[in-house]
């Protein structure tokens, strides 16, 4: 009978009824939307960030031995153990390979232009867009055009293998070189020659420095097969207690700590694998970027999180203000109802039920549009849409129902005062 | 002395509404089975009275019993029990919920008071002669109908006192004896009815007749 009286009486004010189910759908699309791309908006942060440069550098183990003394270094093995070439594939054949964006091999040293000046000059052999096998992906094409698009080219870039070579934009300017021209340098006695294809404006060190291909270059220094740095671009999540822990000191770790920071795609823990992966790296994680990007990310989700309190807030005051008018426009079916021998609380049953209908439908009706919205948001932010997570379909219920309690309590006492006698018969 | 049990005892009863007296040392003595009819002009007390008696209401001083307890003495939530348990009421304006049928109107009391019995509820409609209006709004029955639906209602739970209060108020002369046959058929079935009326008629039938007049006992 219960069912019977609440679904005959939830057809009753229309009006009302609509009212609370499109305040309940406005307030849970928005919180949808904002859930939805919470959630995402650390992969798509993290992508955007991406596009300015690596947050990981592995380099030779020797490098970080420190043997310093009064400002000079001492270290024996600085700038003669390398890594090898045929070791880059393993940075991507962690436990992480999939949130591995991609790599840059570097080889790095000071030669000698081949003239009469004996003028010294840094250059870097690397990959511009090379094909380098890996074992799930045979045709994996890497490189500095893809990692580093913040690098402004003027000219065109180099093709891998070829004797094209960029040119720092300091240096060109300091040396009068510009596109077309042919560099000659050498290195001990092997000599080379590189035609320059571009000018590089990258804002770093390279823009003092000539940007050639790995294997000519490394032909020149007659270290073939070897590198001194790979940059790699992860994907990450963005750090917290754990992760910090883990930087502080990874040993404090209890073994689920361990497991928990191990099976999660923080930087340290992508660092960790790549350094267990790759023979003689020791891989140093670039802590700015990737605090940089919790914190951005951090503080957006805060922002998120006030926007849906003050929907939820907003939502239930209104719901409040309906359902006062709907048991004031029903007080003498209340009066009846508790005449004929209902308590409140009964009433309250009743009352309730009908604001969690309106919390479940508003609720489910929101959650699609909120989805939409959601992906309009994301492509006009983030230019790509963001994968609709159905997780979020419980939360959103909940919140709708909680809204419509929460809105639905201070009228509901007002069902304690109704007295049958005053709403029957007008007076006490 | 009557052999028939004591339904209801009022004693002194005093009714103030600030400082004027509604009802003024009332006293009466209802027994099962009785058709007591209470009358009197506009603004003697007469639903003052209904309303106490239902137990929506307090008394101000004196006594009151019903069904053997003292009714004076109930919280909210027992005389909430008591009414649905003991009082079977009938309202002039009938008092129906707008979108549920004749038949589920009655169910309702019968889901307040214990379960639903939906073939229970059919009987007691077609008793009053609604045995074809049973799936109807109240919207779609006439006014004489919707008081035999009231009825109908206040007499689902077969409870130990009928209240009907001006039960034929808003009906034409058609209807008004349709419900006083009613009502006499539930006289000799024994049940204790009481009554407000300003309607000779009904008050004709009567067991006993309280006549009141400004909240007192009018003897003449």
């Amino acid at each position: 009978m219960f069912f019977r009286i609440l679904k005959q009486s939830f057809f009753q004010g229309k009006k009302q009824k609509f009212l609370a189910i499109l305040t309940i759908l406005l307030s849970s699309s928005l919180i949808t939307a904002l859930l939805n791309t919470s959630i995402d908006i650390g992969d798509k942060m993290t992508a955007e960030l991406k596009a300015y440069g690596a947050n990981i550098n592995v380099i030779p183990k020797s490098e970080t031995l420190s043997l310093e003394i009064g400002g000079v270094d001492y270290n024996p093995l600085k700038g003669q153990i390398y890594l090898k070439e045929k070791d880059l594939f393993k940075v991507k054949d962690i436990f992480w390979r999939n949130n591995i964006v991609g790599f840059s091999p570097f080889l790095k040293k000071d030669v000698m232009f081949d003239n009469n000046s004996n003028q010294k000059v840094t250059i870097v052999g690397t990959y511009f867009d090379k094909n380098s096998p890996i074992p799930d992906e045979k045709d994996y094409r890497t490189g500095v055009i893809r990692l580093n698009s913040y690098w402004n080219v003027e000219g065109k870039w180099p093709k891998d293998d070829s004797n094209n070579a960029l040119v720092g934009i300091n240096l060109a300017q300091k040396l009068g070189i510009k596109i077309g021209d042919t560099i000659k340098l050498k290195h001990n006695n092997t000599k080379a020659q590189f035609k320059v294809s571009g000018i590089l404006n990258s804002g770093e060190d390279k823009d003092d420095q000539i940007i050639a291909s790995l294997g000519p270059v490394q032909k020149l220094l007659n270290l073939e097969g070897k590198l001194n740095l790979i940059t790699v671009s992860a994907l990450s999540v963005p750090e917290d207690d754990l992760s910090r822990k883990s930087r502080r000191n990874p040993d404090a770790l209890d073994s689920l700590e361990y497991d928990s920071w191990y099976c999660t795609a923080y930087v340290s823990s992508i660092a960790y694998q790549i350094e267990e992966n790759v023979p003689n790296a020791a891989v140093k994680p670039i802590w700015q970027v990737a605090a940089g990007e919790g914190a951005i990310i951090k503080k957006i989700q805060l922002l998120m999180m006030v926007v849906t309190i003050a929907a939820l807030f907003a939502s239930a005051m209104g719901i409040s203000s309906l359902m006062s008018t709907t048991i004031m426009k029903r007080s003498k079916e209340i009066g009846l109802i508790k005449a004929l021998g209902a308590s409140s609380n009964e009433v309250y049953l009743l009352f309730l039920s009908e604001a969690i209908i309106i919390g479940i439908v508003g609720g489910l009706l929101g959650y699609v549009l909120g989805c939409f919205l959601s992906q309009l948001i994301s492509y006009s932010i983030f230019s790509s849409f963001v994968s609709i997570k159905l997780v979020v379909l419980p939360v959103i219920l909940s919140i709708s129902v909680f809204i419509s309690l929460l809105g639905s309590i201070i009228p509901s006492r007002m069902i304690t005062k109704l007295l049958p006698i005053e709403v029957l018969y007008g007076r006490k | 002395m009557s052999d028939k049990k004591n339904v209801l005892k009022i004693k002194n009863l005093v009714k103030s509404f600030g400082d004027v007296k509604a009802l003024d040392n009332i006293n009466l003595e209802i027994n099962e089975g009785e058709w007591v009819a209470i009358m009197g002009p506009s603004g003697s007390g007469k639903t003052t009275l209904i309303n106490i008696l239902s137990l929506m209401d307090d008394i101000s001083e004196g006594e009151f019993t019903l069904a053997g307890d003292d009714a004076s003495s109930l919280s909210e939530e027992e005389k909430v029990v008591f009414r649905r348990e003991k009082i079977g009421l009938i309202f002039q304006q009938f008092h129906l919920i707008p979108y549920l049928s004749a038949v589920e109107n009655v169910m309702l009391a019968q889901y307040y008071h214990s379960v639903t019995d939906e073939e229970e509820a059919k009987k007691v409609l077609t008793k009053v002669g609604l045995g074809h209006r049973l799936e109807h709004l109240p919207s779609q029955l006439s006014g004489g109908e919707q008081q035999r639906v009231c009825i109908a209602r206040a007499l689902i739970n077969e409870p130990e006192v009928l209240l009907a209060d001006e039960p034929t108020g808003n009906l034409d002369e058609e209807n008004e004896k349709i419900v006083l046959s009613i009502f006499k058929d539930l006289h000799k079935e024994g049940k204790t009815i009481i009554l407000i009326t300003h309607n000779p008629e009904l008050g004709k039938h009567a067991d006993k007749v309280l006549m009141l007049k400004h909240g007192k006992v009018d003897k003449g």
